[in-house]
């Protein structure tokens, strides 16, 4: 079956004429540099403004920061791999961390476990009436997105739930070997998703999907099983974030996911994930996650209005989706 | 609640031509509105629009029964006025949103486009921040704005060739990041007279922001039905393959029917500030969800080309009546939130449910 499947790794996809196989192989090549030239040009560039930024600690400073916000990024980076989206993440973080803080009293440092499954199985109701409704990804999870804040806003009272006891979630914010622990967690979440993508089938089956969902299913790829997958693992990392999101505030907030949304998905496509699907992948995610939290810390060193912030995550979608789109699978746009 | 599902149940015992390729360009108005084809596919097509504006009339007579018979407070004159009232904002964003919605496209930009028109607004008419008292042209400033975004936002969809919703989250993100910038830290309070008057005067019991909203929904549906944008965009909705093949220019007309959108959503925007009497920077928050449920619940669909600007009225009724039923029988407002979320996937999969094993690829 895996032979089948539609080559993941190789620069030249080898349909159309020449000429477009060599088209589309620079575009790759552009994509697989470009994500990272652009972090280093920018790191080095912030670093003229204020040489400590290259400093381990600083350099830790950032990953702790950007630590939910990659968790968030991977999980939704499968969905859009399949060629979907998921607008419910944020919402569904707001929800975990308004969980989280509320189960610590009743599980412990355990409650991220029922946190992270509910989350999941959240996910999982998303992919399941998307697939069986065939109802478009994002006006589902647009719905959950109201749906699971509108649950956060409920349970919680519209109030932040304080954590009552800061012992239980002390794991998620200490430091392991002078590393920060969130740091280690993220890129844990990373390993075990990016090392599922590419050492089982799964990885080629979601990019199948994602490249041409009809191709994959003659296949014999049970294509509504995979993307039903890719929602849970969505949602479960909404949930991870969630917990990870407690542990840096130290409480759970309805709120706290308004802001999560747009700096997930741009990390995604300014890390070269196609919108389209099919092309990308977790380390490109993770690359993205980090040029978005250099640039916010770097926006605030030099002392811009955090009105620019938001503008700037605006154009970074529309600039990014516009380089890294594949045209050739929209015949109509919508 | 249960009264929002089972009134579309009849489109289920009809058969409705599929969704991907709705009528021909000139039956595109989709009201039963062109006499001249008589093809039997568009008559069938023509049913079913008018089943399911049935059914979303029938919603919304469920909803006005079932609340009238639980609670007292609804079943008075005074009650029917704030529901008009409470409406009219609404109304004229799902009357913007429904010019998008025919297209097939969808818009995400509500919240930012309305945060900075609301900014923008409150800065250029007699407010406590500035010196700027430009009245009446400070609002058709804000409109203008407001079109400009969507004709920004349709300008990148189609030139960039970039899907819609990604276009407009983007967009929604600068329009917020522009309202953040013009807001400053400081509110800026409205002392605009006229502008005041649009959220407590009233004419007939109605607020002027009511007859206003009344008179740009009539507008909105004369662009629709009497203009080429609206014409267009139902039938660029409907089979855009086949509209660009005749020769119309698709990608101005998209455009364009972007820029009317914005101009209602600026004008929305203006409506909002003189209700909450000064500029505030999430004054759009959740709009864009409201407008594009209202549509979706009225019977416009999201793959374009089926239903319009009065089908959209029918939702924001359904929508309204729903938010002031809940809460005079005592819900929570948030619980309405995630109401509506589920609503909207409801109305979409009942929609589209009799075709879905005819739908091919559904990203």
């Amino acid at each position: 079956m895996t032979e089948t499947a539609v080559e993941t790794t190789g620069p030249g996809d080898d349909d159309g004429p020449a000429s477009g196989a060599a088209r589309r192989s620079r575009r790759d090549l552009a994509l697989l540099v470009m994500p990272g030239a652009v972090l280093v040009l920018l790191l080095l560039a912030l670093s003229t403004r204020n040489p400590d930024l290259l400093s381990p600690d600083s350099l830790l400073a950032i990953a702790d920061s950007a630590a939910p916000l990659m968790v968030l990024a991977i999980g939704v980076t499968v969905v859009i791999l399949c060629g979907g989206i998921d607008l419910s993440i944020a919402a569904l973080a707001a929800l975990s961390s308004v969980l989280f803080a509320m189960w610590i009293p009743l599980f412990g440092a355990a409650a991220a476990v029922p946190v992270i499954a509910v989350a999941a199985l959240a996910g999982a109701v998303q992919g399941l009436v998307h697939v069986k409704a065939k109802v478009n990804s994002f006006i589902v999870t647009l719905g959950g997105l109201a749906l699971w804040s509108g649950i956060a806003l409920v349970i919680s009272g519209a109030r932040t739930v304080p954590v009552s006891d800061v012992d239980a979630i002390r794991w998620a914010f200490t430091t392991v070997a002078g590393l920060p622990s969130a740091v280690l967690i993220a890129l844990g979440a990373v390993v075990v998703l990016g090392s599922v993508l590419r050492l089982t089938p799964a990885g080629r089956w979601v990019r199948a999907v994602g490249h041409a969902e009809q191709a994959a299913r003659l296949a014999g790829i049970p294509v509504g099983a995979v993307k039903v997958a890719a929602f849970t693992t969505s949602g479960a990392c909404a949930g991870l974030a969630g917990v990870l999101l407690v542990a840096r505030t130290f409480s759970g907030a309805p709120s706290l996911g308004a802001t999560l949304l747009l700096p997930a998905v741009a990390a995604v496509v300014v890390g070269g994930t196609a919108i389209t699907g099919g092309f990308g992948g977790i380390g490109r995610t993770v690359i993205g996650a980090l040029i978005v939290i250099v640039l916010r810390v770097g926006l605030s060193l030099i002392g811009v209005d955090a009105g620019f912030e938001s503008i700037i995550y605006g154009v970074l979608i529309i600039g990014a989706v516009a380089v890294t789109i594949d045209r050739t699978k929209l015949d109509v746009l919508k | 609640m249960a009264g929002d599902t089972t009134p579309h149940a009849p489109t289920r015992s009809l058969e409705p031509a599929p969704l991907a390729d709705a009528p021909a360009p000139g039956a595109g108005g989709g009201n039963g509105d062109a006499p001249g084809t008589t093809s039997g596919r568009a008559r069938a097509t023509r049913s079913a629009d008018v089943v399911q504006t049935r059914a979303s009339l029938i919603a919304l007579a469920v909803l006005v029964v079932v609340f009238a018979a639980i609670s007292p407070q609804f079943r008075t004159v005074g009650n029917l006025q704030q529901i008009i009232d409470a409406a009219a904002v609404l109304a004229v964003l799902a009357t913007g949103i429904t010019f998008v919605l025919l297209l097939g496209a969808i818009d995400l930009s509500l919240p930012g486009v309305i945060g900075a028109c609301a900014m923008t607004v409150s800065l250029l008419v007699a407010n406590s921040r500035n010196t700027q008292d430009l009245g009446l042209l400070g609002i058709g400033l804000t409109i203008l704005l407001g079109a400009g975004f969507g004709l920004l936002s349709g300008v990148l969809s189609t030139r960039l060739r970039i899907p819609t919703f990604m276009t407009t989250l983007g967009m929604s993100a600068i329009g917020l990041g522009i309202a953040t910038i013009l807001f400053a830290g400081v509110r800026p309070v409205v002392l605009d007279e006229g502008l005041g008057a649009w959220a407590a005067h009233r004419i007939g019991g109605f607020t002027v922001m009511s007859l206003l909203a009344v008179a740009a929904v009539a507008l909105g549906w004369a662009i629709q039905r009497w203009t080429r944008i609206g014409r267009y965009a139902a039938a660029i909705g409907g089979a855009e393959d086949i509209v660009l093949l005749s020769g119309v220019p698709v990608a101005r007309y998209k455009t364009l029917a972007f820029g009317v959108a914005g101009a209602f959503y600026g004008l929305g925007a203006v409506m909002l500030t003189a209700r909450l009497g000064s500029g505030v920077v999430e004054a759009g928050a959740g709009t864009d969800f409201a407008a594009i449920t209202a549509a979706v619940i009225g019977g416009t669909l999201l793959s374009g080309g089926r239903g319009g600007v009065l089908q959209s009225m029918i939702g924001v009724l359904a929508l309204t009546v729903l938010a002031n039923g809940l809460i005079l029988t005592g819900v929570s407002p948030y619980v309405q939130q995630a109401v509506q979320g589920v609503i909207v996937v409801l109305a979409v999969a009942v929609a589209t449910w009799p075709v879905r094993r005819r739908l091919g690829v559904v990203k």
